[in-house]
């Protein structure tokens, strides 16, 4: 068997964190072989590691390896609130929804301005199937940290769940001025206006593919989207003719 | 021999000539202050020296720094994956099929 490479694996996890990708199964495989062998190796990135190999593991339904890791974090941070989150967490990953939502309010009882718990209890309503409540939370929530990308995605995910593509664009254009430089938001926002088709949002759909072709070049699905447009446009002149 | 490495040796070089022609310009001073001249001008061997050294450094430095990145930041975004932009962590549910699909 080859050697585990544990620089390779630290690598990959800190790439992971930082992009918070879901890849629950990997950050599970290569975490618990890192955190039973090499803890020496990792220094002070242990705890985000932990932190970060518990979440995936209660993804992947891994119940021991989550407890321990929680319990290695909350015997170094006694009563820190991320560890609190952590344990809301957990009772969400056991089905004791409303536990964990008592949990969160708790914290935000405490300290209003706690980001990771208001986000928690929109996830939560999430979880128990009631998204009106969990788009009225969010849209609360981003009335007071309207920089939060995430948010604004989530939000605009949710919206068009039910088909309210008007207010889905509008999330995406607050994306657009957080950061203009993304290809991806204008992407999502071309094709938010092309689905919800009326001939004046057809044109901004194809202003922002084109948009999208700018900031990346060789961009597929911009490139098919304009010919979607291009579609749209022949029906309908071919139609007024 | 990668360029990487000619460019850090080519860099020590010019710095130890950019040295050597510090320590001239020391020892001529020196000199000059023993046998009671005013100090007006400084020997052409020991300017061309300083000037080659500089050089030397500089193209060494470029050398060894690698391949340049665009300064852009769209060429950096443009190599994400959806997966990498289009994701909420702080938004995941755990009531879903994973828990019983452990084994993958």
């Amino acid at each position: 068997m080859a050697p585990f490479d544990y620089l390779g694996a630290i690598e990959t996890l800190h790439e992971l964190r930082k992009s918070g990708e879901r890849k629950s199964g990997l950050v599970v495989s290569l975490g618990e072989r890192l955190l039973r062998d090499y803890t020496g190796k990792l220094g002070d990135e242990v705890w985000p590691v932990y932190e970060q190999v518990f979440i995936s593991a209660l993804d992947q339904g891994n119940d021991a390896l989550a407890k321990t890791c929680f319990e290695k974090l909350e015997k170094r941070f006694p009563g820190s609130p991320r560890v609190k989150i952590l344990e809301g967490m957990k009772l969400e990953a056991e089905d004791k929804l409303d536990e964990a939502l008592r949990l969160y309010d708790e914290i935000l009882e405490k300290d209003d301005s706690n980001i990771a718990a208001s986000k928690r209890r929109v996830a939560v309503f999430k979880a128990k199937g009631q998204d009106q409540q969990a788009m009225e939370t969010l849209s609360k929530y981003l009335d007071d940290f309207y920089n939060d990308a995430e948010g604004w995605l989530e939000l605009s995910d949710l919206y068009l769940k039910f088909h309210l593509y008007q207010q889905a664009a509008f999330c995406l254009e607050e994306l657009i001025l957080l950061q203009p430089q993304n290809h991806f938001y204008h992407l999502k926002f071309a094709e938010i206006l092309y689905t919800s088709d009326t001939s004046d949002n057809i044109t901004l759909a194809l202003k922002e593919f084109c948009r999208v072709v700018e900031l990346c070049e060789d961009h597929v699905r911009a490139l098919y989207g304009i010919k979607l447009v291009n579609y749209y446009y022949f029906n309908y002149f071919n139609s007024v003719i | 021999m990668s360029t990487v490495k000619v460019g850090k040796s080519l860099g020590w070089i010019g710095f130890l000539l950019l040295f050597h022609s510090a320590y001239s310009t020391y020892e001529h001073l020196s000199y000059l202050k023993a046998v009671d001249k005013i100090p007006n001008y400084m020997p052409i061997e020991i300017t061309v020296e300083c000037l080659v050294s500089v050089s030397i450094c500089t193209i060494g430095i470029i050398l060894a720094a690698g391949p340049l990145k665009p300064i852009l930041i769209k060429h950096e975004l443009a190599k994400k994956t959806i997966d990498e932009i289009d994701t909420h962590p702080s938004f995941n549910t755990f009531n879903h099929r994973g828990r019983l699909m452990k084994c993958f």
